[in-house]
């Protein structure tokens, strides 16, 4: 699962608001709650009502000091700020914020930004190559046998059973056991008259 | 990012059929299964669909859900509309197990490597399993619930049946023929890459043809019965 981020964007022009949505939309490995801020007065009502993780906001509709504001407020010294840049802005107005996005970034830019922010790993550390135990797994389930019965086969606990197939799963995409067979065969783990499915 | 020019909005009764299957080839399927043939030069959508006796506004329907993936929730469907439907899915049933099915199988047979004699078995007898669960799942559709919907249509309401039931165990059909492109394109072996890759690509625009098959259930024909239930309710 990817991390949720839950993304507020204050920025008063409609057309903006929705174009910065759409290109968010764009961004597929991350997981992204929004929320629309129209009215900037509403603003910090609207963020400590939500508590957003991050909020994206036109500098020139709001005070800067908004950043440290938001975080009182919110009991919350992790939120991220970004701010949305129609035109250059000046070095000073940028410092109150953690990083800023102009409307002429592209979505990987904005994305490695976002991924910057919360540090979010890119890769999930799960190794792809199948163990030995696992390997011996799928060709008891290609041979029909019940959890239970690999698990008393193997001297295992069911439980542990289940969490070797549930990786095998996430490993290989393959989650039914006539697709562990085609791939049990083609790996030379069993015969074809040794399994069941 | 696309260069595709394509149209905004929906497309209308008025619109040209030839602009629509240009601007959107998979709506060629669309047109076989309501039974309208090619050749219709210029001629606009209703005009090919009065000349085919189709219902304009059951087609417009499925195209614009189709293409946009959006649900026009206004819109209200009379008996002539659920007929044509009824149709459309039964032709799409029959195109599924009677003619893309087949032909798939057919090439995977002769794509796959016979020099692993053992794998080629286990897959077609994987894609064997599969085409059985989908003979299940359309026939469920034909035998129960197509009847249900019929005898609404004549004004009866069974007591033993709603379309909610359907609409609960509706699975998605086409997961695991994503799971046999999976299992080709990570693990099998070099073999006869031309013809693999054809298979590949057909069992590609099933897959998604199957979701939109699947798509159409769920979103145009499910609410046009709950609709069609109330109705015969009230009278």
């Amino acid at each position: 699962m990817s991390k949720k981020i839950r993304v507020a964007i204050a920025e008063p022009s409609e057309i903006l608001r929705a174009g910065i949505i759409d290109v968010l939309r764009r961004i597929n490995a991350l997981d992204i709650y929004i929320i629309e801020i129209s009215d900037t007065d509403q603003l910090e009502c609207v963020l400590c009502k939500y508590t957003p993780d991050l909020f994206i906001i036109n500098p020139t509709a709001t005070d800067p000091h908004i950043t440290g504001k938001v975080r009182t407020l919110c009991g919350n010294n992790k939120i991220k700020s970004v701010a949305l840049l129609h035109s250059l802005a000046d070095s000073h107005t940028l410092e109150h914020y953690d990083d800023s996005v102009s409307i002429y970034d592209s979505a990987e830019q904005i994305r490695n930004k976002i991924i910057k922010l919360f540090n979010v790993d890119q890769q999930k550390d799960i190794p792809k190559e199948l163990s030995k135990r696992e390997k011996d797994i799928i060709v008891e389930v290609v041979k029909g046998l019940t959890n239970k019965q690999i698990a008393d086969k193997l001297f295992i606990s069911v439980h542990t059973v289940m969490t070797h197939r549930k990786n095998i799963a996430a490993k290989l995409q393959i989650h039914s056991p006539s697709g562990l067979t085609i791939y049990a065969i083609l790996n030379n783990l069993v015969d074809l008259d040794q399994v069941k499915y | 990012m696309t260069d595709k020019i394509y149209k905004l909005g929906k497309y209308t009764h008025a619109d040209s059929m030839s602009d629509l299957i240009c601007n959107n080839y998979t709506m060629l399927l669309v047109l076989s299964r309501f039974g309208i043939s090619l050749g219709f030069g210029e001629k606009t959508i209703q005009e090919v669909c009065n000349q085919n006796g189709v219902d304009e506004k059951t087609f417009l329907a499925v195209v614009n859900l189709l293409i946009s993936n959006e649900r026009d929730e206004t819109s209200v469907f009379g008996h002539d509309s659920i007929q044509c439907l009824l149709d459309y899915l039964h032709n799409s049933h029959s195109y599924f197990l009677d003619f893309r099915l087949p032909s798939i199988r057919h090439k995977l047979i002769s794509a796959i490597d016979t020099k692993h004699d053992n794998a080629a078995k286990a897959i077609i007898r994987f894609y064997d399993q599969y085409v059985d669960q989908v003979h299940t799942h359309m026939e469920y559709e034909e035998t129960t619930v197509f009847p249900y919907v019929r005898s609404l249509l004549s004004g009866i309401k069974r007591g033993d049946y709603n379309i909610r039931v359907f609409c609960r165990q509706h699975d998605n059909i086409e997961s695991k023929l994503s799971e046999l492109k999976n299992i080709l394109i990570k693990y099998y072996p070099p073999g006869n890459v031309d013809e693999l890759n054809s298979v590949l690509f057909d069992i590609f625009a099933c897959a998604s043809d199957l979701a939109s098959h699947n798509f159409i259930e769920d979103n145009l024909f499910v609410p046009m019965i709950s609709q069609l239930e109330l109705n015969v309710k009230k009278q």
